[in-house]
Formats: C-alpha cells, sequence, structure tokens
C-alpha cells in the first residue's frame, strides 16, 4: 500500500548538528531512521529541518547509527585503562594499530566490497601468496622485481575473483572461498611448508614520525584513501548503489559488472599491500601467514555497521569495529588474558553486537 | 439463479491500512456454472479471491459453503474445503519436475512416506484430463511460461477441487492453449465445479462464462447472467460515471511552465552535438504533436516471445501511450526502447540514427530516460538519500573531472526538481527516499531524467501505487515535459493514464498492436473494447 500518509513522517530529520567527530561518516543507513552516510548533513540539511518546523522529532533518532558501538569502545577503552597501567599510553595505542593494521587494510577494501554486496574470503590466502612470492622470488631476482611480482600476484588474485563473478557468474562467496582454499595451497607448495627469511625488507619496522610505527601510518592511509573513495567519487556511489539495488542500478546507467570488477581489483591491491606489510613486519613468510583474516575483516566490517545484503555501511564504521577488536584483544593480552579465550570473547562480541543492532533498529522501526 | 449455490459469501470487507478495499461484497457461484469477475486495475478482484482463498483474512463478513458458514483461516483449510486458486503469477517449484509439481501440498502418501509411483499415476491422470503431453520428470523450470501455467492448472485439478479461482489464466497462454484450458473450464463444469473467472477479456465472458460479475472500487456494481447483458452494459459497469469527469482532463494540457530548464547535465545526448528542437516548439503541448520531428521510432520491431509487429513513431512533444494489460507487450516495447529488452526484428530509431542498445546505459547515453514499472524493485536505492537517488543517472557530469563528488553537488541538483516536481518532503536532500510517499518517490525517480536532460521519456505504469492527488501532480509534470519537447512514450495498463495524457493511445494485446486512436477517439470505452479483443474503432 502506498504510504500516503508519510509526509507527517518526516519529523526525524538527521539534523545531527555535529558535522564532524563522531557524527562524520557514522550514517548507518540500515533503513531505520537518519540518512546520514558520509555524515555530511550540515548546511542544507539544517535549513530542511528548522523550515520545516516539525523537526524536533525525538531526539533518539538524531544520534549517529553507530552510537552503540562507540559507546562500547569507550567503555572498553576505560574499562582497561583502570584495570592496566600499561593500557592508556601513545606506545601502546601504536602497538594497538600495529596489531590491526592488516585487518584494517583488508577492512577497507572488504567495506567497499560489502557495500556492493560482494564478499571477499581470499584474503588470508591472498596475502599469504603474496608473501611467499616475494621471499621466495626476491634472492633470484633482487628486490625490485620481487616486489613487482608479489603486487602483481595480489592483483592477478583480485583480478581472477572479478572475472569470475561478473563474467562467468559465479557467486563471490563461492568465488573467493575457492580462491582462499586455491591460493592457501599454493603458499604451501611453492613455500614447501617453510618459513622464509627475506633481508633488507624491513620498512614496516620502521617508526616514521613520533614514534608512530609504519604499519599504523600505512592504515590511516588506506583508511583516508577508501573514504574519500566511498564518499566522494561516483565509483563510491555506485558501489552503494550496486548494493541498494542492483536492477535500478542498471536501470540508471550503472555498468554493474564493470564496478564490481573494479571493486575486486581493489580488493587484490590491498590483499598486495597487506601481504608486503606482513611479510616486511616479520621479516619472513609462510604458509601459515594470514591464516583466518578473512573472518577478521568480516568481523570489523559487519561490526562496523556495514550491511550484509549491501547499500549502507561507511569506512568509519569499520574503523569503529576494528579498534573494538583490535582494544579488547590488546587489553586482554595486557591483563594476561589467554589467547584462546581471546578468540571467545571476539565471538561473542560479534555476535552480541549484531544481535543488539538487530534488537536496536526492531525497536526503531515499531517506534517510527 | 436456480441452484443452490456451492459458495456464498456475505458482507466481505477488507483494508490494507487506512485504505479499505473491499467494500461488503456479497457473491454466490452455482455449483457447475461458470462466474466471470471483471473489473479496472484495483477495483478489488484480486483481494476477494484472495479472501477466499483463505490467502487474506477478511475483517468482516462470512463466507459459507454449501450453506455451512466456514473460517478460512488459511490456504490448507481453503484447499481442504475445496477451493483453489490458480495464481495470475506462476508460483511453482522451478527445480523439481512436472509431476512433483502437481501433486505439491497434497503428495500421495502411505505411513508418512511419500508414493513415487502414486505421484507420476496422478500427474498421468490429470495431464490427460487437460489434454496435453507433457514431460512428466522434466523440471516445471525448464518448460515455456504457457506450458508452466498448465502445470499450476493441474495441481489445481489434481485434489477434489468443488470451486476453483482462475486469476486471468490465459494472459501467458498462446491461443492453442486457451482453447485447450476453455474445454477444460467446460469439462469441470459439466462435473459440478463451481468456477470463478477473473478476465480482463471481454470475449472470453461472453463464450465461456454462465453469469457476469464486476467489481468496481471495491463495490459490486453489476451481477448478472451473461445472456442478459451486453456488451456496452458490462463495459459501463467496469469504468462507472468517472468517464466524463476524466476526460475532461485532457483540456488542461497546456505546459504550465513550471519545469525550468534542466540542469548543468542539460547538454544533450553526447553522441549527438544538437538538440535539434527544443527551441521551435510551439509552447501547447498538444498543438506539438503534430510539428516536432520524430525522436524514436521502432519499425516491425519484435523481441522474443514479448511483441512483434510493432511500429511507432514518436514526435518531440507528443505523448504516445501504449495501453495493455498484463502480457500484452506494452510495457515491454517501452522497456525494449530503453535497452532493456533486445529488439530482435525490425528496427529502433533514435533521433534519425539507428540504436542498438545492449545496456540501458547506451540508451540513457542517447538521451532516453525511463521510469522503470515495479518502482520498489527497478528503480529506487530505498537505504539512500532522496539526492542521491535523484542524481544517480547524473553523477558523472555533476562531479568534479567527473570523478570526485560532493553530497553539495546532489543537493543542489536536487534543489532545482524539488519544487518544480513538487516533491512533498523536507526539502532534506538526506533524507531517506522510502520515507517519502510512492507518489513523492516517483517524482524524485521522475527527476532523475529531467536533471540528466533526457529528451525522449520512456514511462512503464507511471501512476502505479501512487494515490489521486499525486496522481494528477504526475500527469501534470508529465505534460509540461511534452510541452518542453520530449517525446514520450507511457506504457500502461490504466485507462486513466491514457485518458489524460495520450495524444494517441495504442493498444496491445498479446504482444501486438489492435488498435490505434487520436484525440477525441481516446475514449475508456473504445480502450476498453480493444483491449478486451472486441475490436470496433
Amino acid at each position: 500500500m502506498p504510504e500516503d500518509t508519510t509526509l507527517s513522517e518526516s519529523s526525524h530529520a538527521p539534523a545531527s548538528p555535529d558535522g564532524n567527530g563522531p557524527g562524520t561518516g557514522a550514517g548507518r543507513t540500515s533503513g531505520t531512521s537518519t540518512a546520514t552516510v558520509s555524515g555530511k548533513t550540515s548546511r542544507t540539511t539544517g535549513k530542511g529541518a528548522t523550515g520545516d518546523g516539525r523537526a524536533a522529532g525525538p531526539r533518539k533518532r538524531r544520534v549517529p547509527e553507530t552510537i552503540g558501538l562507540l559507546v562500547f569502545l569507550a567503555a572498553e577503552i576505560v574499562f582497561f585503562s583502570v584495570q592496566s597501567p600499561y593500557f592508556f599510553n601513545w606506545d601502546n595505542w601504536g602497538n594497538i594499530l600495529t596489531a590491526v593494521s592488516i585487518t584494517g587494510v583488508l577492512a577497507a577494501a572488504g567495506t567497499l566490497l560489502l557495500v556492493a554486496g560482494q564478499f571477499d574470503l581470499s584474503v588470508g590466502s591472498g596475502v599469504a601468496f603474496v608473501g611467499i612470492v616475494l621471499v621466495e622470488t626476491a634472492p633470484d631476482l633482487g628486490l625490485g622485481p620481487a616486489l613487482l611480482l608479489s603486487v602483481l600476484a595480489g592483483v592477478g588474485i583480485g583480478l581472477l575473483n572479478g572475472f569470475l563473478v561478473t563474467v562467468v557468474g559465479v557467486n563471490a562467496l563461492i568465488t573467493t572461498l575457492g580462491m582462499l582454499g586455491i591460493f592457501r595451497g599454493l603458499t604451501l607448495v611453492i613455500g614447501k611448508g617453510q618459513s622464509i627469511f627475506i633481508e633488507g625488507f624491513d620498512w614496516a619496522t620502521a617508526r616514521p614520525f613520533l614514534g608512530i610505527p609504519m604499519p599504523a601510518v600505512v592504515l590511516v592511509v588506506v583508511v583516508v584513501l577508501f573514504y574519500v573513495l566511498m564518499h566522494y567519487t561516483v565509483f563510491g556511489r555506485k558501489m552503494y548503489a550496486i548494493g541498494a539495488n542492483p536492477v535500478a542500478a542498471r536501470l540508471v546507467g550503472i555498468r554493474v559488472n564493470r564496478t564490481i570488477f573494479a571493486g575486486f581489483l581493489l580488493s587484490g591491491a590491498c590483499m598486495a599491500l597487506a601481504g608486503l606489510l606482513v611479510t616486511s613486519q616479520l621479516g619472513s613468510s609462510s604458509a601459515n601467514t594470514g591464516v583466518g583474516l578473512e573472518l577478521a575483516v568480516v568481523t570489523a566490517v559487519i561490526l562496523g555497521g556495514t550491511s550484509l545484503s549491501g547499500g549502507t555501511g561507511t569506512i568509519f564504521g569499520t574503523v569503529v569495529g576494528l579498534l573494538i577488536v583490535g582494544v579488547l584483544s590488546n587489553g586482554l593480552t595486557l591483563l594476561n588474558v589467554d589467547s584462546s579465550w581471546q578468540q571467545v570473547a571476539t565471538g561473542v562480541l560479534l555476535i552480541l553486537a549484531v544481535a543488539v543492532d538487530r534488537l536496536r533498529q526492531t525497536y526503531l522501526r515499531k517506534a517510527g | 439463479m436456480t441452484k443452490q449455490p456451492f459458495l456464498s459469501v456475505r458482507g466481505i470487507r477488507k483494508s490494507f491500512g487506512d485504505v479499505e478495499v473491499l467494500h461488503g461484497v456479497d457473491l454466490d457461484a452455482a455449483p457447475g456454472s461458470v462466474l466471470a469477475l471483471l473489473g479496472e486495475n484495483g477495483a478489488g478482484k484480486s483481494t476477494l479471491v484472495r479472501v477466499i482463498a483463505g490467502d487474506l483474512h477478511p475483517d468482516a463478513g462470512e463466507i459459507a459453503l454449501d450453506g455451512t458458514p466456514h473460517d478460512i483461516r488459511d490456504v490448507a483449510t481453503a484447499r481442504r474445503l475445496g477451493i483453489r486458486l490458480i495464481y495470475q503469477e506462476i508460483s511453482d517449484a522451478p527445480p523439481l519436475t512436472v509431476a512433483e509439481n502437481i501433486v505439491l501440498g497434497a503428495w500421495p502418501t502411505r505411513r508418512g512416506f511419500v508414493r513415487n509411483g502414486e505421484t507420476r499415476a496422478t500427474a498421468r491422470r490429470v495431464l490427460g484430463e487437460l489434454g496435453v503431453d507433457l514431460p512428466l520428470d522434466s523440471p516445471v523450470g525448464s518448460l515455456r511460461l504457457g506450458e508452466r501455467q498448465t502445470v499450476e492448472i493441474a495441481r489445481a485439478l489434481a485434489g477434489q477441487g468443488r470451486c476453483l479461482i482462475f486469476d486471468e489464466p490465459t494472459a501467458a497462454l498462446s491461443d492453442a492453449e486457451t482453447e485447450r484450458l476453455f474445454e477444460v473450464i467446460n469439462g469441470l463444469r459439466g462435473r459440478g465445479v463451481s468456477i470463478l473467472y477473473i478476465t480482463h477479456r471481454l470475449d472470453e465472458v461472453f463464450r465461456l462464462a454462465d453469469e457476469v460479475c464486476v467489481l468496481r472500487d471495491g463495490h459490486i456494481v453489476l451481477h448478472d447472467k451473461v445472456s442478459a447483458v451486453g456488451k456496452d452494459q458490462v463495459v459501463e459497469a467496469m469504468v462507472g460515471r468517472t468517464v466524463e469527469r476524466r476526460r475532461r482532463g485532457r483540456d488542461l494540457t497546456a505546459p504550465d511552465g513550471g519545469l525550468p530548464a534542466a540542469g548543468p547535465a542539460a547538454q544533450g545526448p553526447p553522441s549527438d552535438g544538437g538538440s535539434p528542437a527544443s527551441g521551435e516548439l510551439p509552447a501547447g503541448g498538444d498543438s506539438a504533436a503534430g510539428g516536432g520531428p520524430v525522436l524514436v521510432e521502432l519499425a516491425g520491431a519484435r523481441s522474443g516471445d514479448a511483441f512483434a509487429d510493432v511500429d511507432l513513431a514518436v514526435r518531440a512533444g507528443e505523448i504516445v501511450t501504449l495501453y495493455g494489460k498484463v502480457g500484452s507487450g506494452a510495457s515491454e516495447v517501452a522497456e525494449a526502447i530503453f535497452g532493456m529488452h533486445p529488439v530482435d526484428g525490425g528496427t529502433l530509431t533514435v533521433e534519425g540514427r539507428r540504436a542498438r542498445f545492449r545496456h540501458p546505459a547506451d540508451a540513457i547515453a542517447a538521451g532516453i530516460g525511463c521510469l522503470p514499472g515495479d518502482r520498489q524493485r527497478e528503480a529506487m536505492f530505498r537505504s539512500r538519500s532522496v539526492a542521491e537517488n535523484l542524481a544517480a543517472p547524473t553523477w558523472r557530469s555533476i562531479a568534479r573531472a567527473g570523478t570526485f563528488l560532493t553530497r553539495r553537488s546532489e543537493a543542489v541538483a536536487y534543489g532545482r526538481w524539488h519544487d518544480t516536481l513538487r516533491i512533498r518532503s523536507r526539502n532534506d536532500p538526506e533524507q531517506q527516499i522510502w520515507t517519502l510517499s510512492g507518489g513523492n518517490q516517483q517524482k524524485v525517480v521522475l527527476g532523475r531524467w529531467l536533471e540528466r536532460g533526457s529528451r525522449i521519456l520512456v514511462l512503464v505504469e507511471p501512476t502505479r501505487g501512487v494515490d489521486v492527488g499525486a496522481r494528477q501532480e504526475i500527469y501534470r509534470a508529465i505534460r509540461s515535459l511534452a510541452g518542453r519537447g520530449s517525446a514520450i512514450v507511457v506504457a500502461t495498463s490504466d485507462y486513466e493514464d491514457v485518458v489524460e495524457l495520450a495524444d494517441r493511445a495504442i493498444v496491445m494485446v498479446r504482444g501486438r498492436t489492435v488498435a490505434e486512436f487520436t484525440g477525441d477517439a481516446i475514449t475508456v470505452e473504445a480502450l476498453t473494447q480493444a483491449a478486451g479483443g472486441v475490436i470496433n474503432a
């Protein structure tokens, strides 16, 4: 039935006066309420809302949609700061960012893909494959050509994923799951199960300024790039449109397959970068590199509020999701909690966060 | 009515939300007779039969079978009581075989185990009764549409149905298949089954039915023996008194100058530098129809099974409607112009150039815009803002260097059309589109092509799911677009769209054009008769 009366519903103006800080990019437009996508509601929104006179709306709807996660993150930080004297200091934050950097680089591309309703589960193996190509070829070819080869390997995996999903038409989940197995296997074959060391490739252990570790710098750069890509480019808009409604996307002239293909290529590029990063951090690579990374990536992206069905989600949310996991794991380590239990905690956290979010959405829908 | 009715419906009321669709309907269906149920779209036919079949629960009223009232809570109850509804849309299980589909939901079992031999025997028997030969072990998904429809009917026949309801069964059938269906229905009638038969086609009513019943706006306005009524009477009952009033709407066609020049994106199709007719059009929308250059033309066009031999030429400033019921091919013709279906035969010419669109993007580049028929599924990015929804086809042109896009540039694009199209919202570009009413959503989608500056517009069911007020505003917007020199093709199954909009009305039945009317000859009666297979224009 047509919602003829919807006009009067226009009370919940997302007139978030923030336009900065947490509000920016916090728009989890999960089909529930406020419309801020990149959070840039500022100028025009304010005007429209005040002009309406009905803008007073329920306050709870004005808060950014990731507010629950931000509160959770803050609670984590407070808790661990109280519990451990080593938690809240500059160096430890460097540690946290370093710890999540690999996952973060991959999660940036993962967010872009999931926003378009696509998955890339091959990232864990891809990272290992890139690493093994680098360490195997570097002694013979020299570092430069080896770097080129390994980057090509990463992009090549993305290309293959994109080809299978968009040209052949295999579901992304199946494609990348298959590729996960294939490249884990190939990595084992090439590396013969050994841990192989590499000389003169330790750039990622540097601290370029203010004692900030290189991986953290890389993470920030990647996040900023993807933020711009997703929220300020035509390509980003297309990805959102495809995720929101692929049929409609086609009918506004978006070449859906090409766009998704490009998304997988970018994911491949991020695989390459993450592979170089992890190899440099460890000074070696082996067949066990990056095992389970795909799950960590999915955890961060989903935790950050990207809808599994596509169309909504932000890089900012993913960063928050990433930090929630990173802070939890770092804090638990500082409190000497066994790493096995950390895994349990992360799993519980994921389900809890998404369950709470579902309940909140149901509640809001009823209230609206 | 001589016989005691098998099915007796009294005072059925049903509302969706605040809208009451059935206002107390009474209906009797005698055993061994065919009752044709007619009415325009939205008259409440489908709702009524879904209530009878247990698919919807009525708000008030009573359904009695053989004089005993029953509470038909769900489809399973209705089936147990012998009521079967054959839906218009195919609702089979494509991967299962023909035989399995025929016994779907009523598997022959012994001690809880399905007896596959009996499944096949039942299927063979029923198909034999229908006089059709279908491969029992083929997956239904591999059959043609008409064959699948036959399987649906066979499923309804497999049980001991005492009341069968057909919802426009012939829409997807070929002539031969239709003939066979009629034989089957005659056979069922002989066996004492009550048949409710929904149709839009008057010729079927007079060939098949014993009684005719017309619904209009949720009321029964005519219920009589077929032998006692004439075609004109039935058409009049369907259309009602609103005809004259609606006809007058045409006179308001003059564009009200509400639409300003298009946005920066409106530099015309990139493939074609000039915009030949923009300056030379007379102000009056109607008078423009004769003079403008032909912007889009189909000649002998065919697309798969959807339509064939379609000739259509639309001039700048002209509104041509393709009127036809579901399955008539009208919407497919419109969609083919937009590159959604391939034109397999004949030619499509756009602004004097032969066009072969492989993707809607090609059509958009050639200056065509489209309002798809299924707004939710084909047009809306529900979770995105109105501004984003409106700017989508124009992103590249409003972006800096074709790449970098800000919320503000989208908001500016939205602002250009918000007032012009009278979109009722907060005037907040960030508002999510799903919070708007159907009519306002439609205006946003229309705004897409205004912003894009498309000179050819293809509108499929432009007023579907739109309330009365917004309907008029959409008509107004479409007329003023024509007044500004756009060529507009409207594919619709709603005669009101035709009467309100058309400079020329083409009627389609089963993929062919059957009649064409211009000017004052465009009347509801003419349209309904032509679409009902009675061509006397």
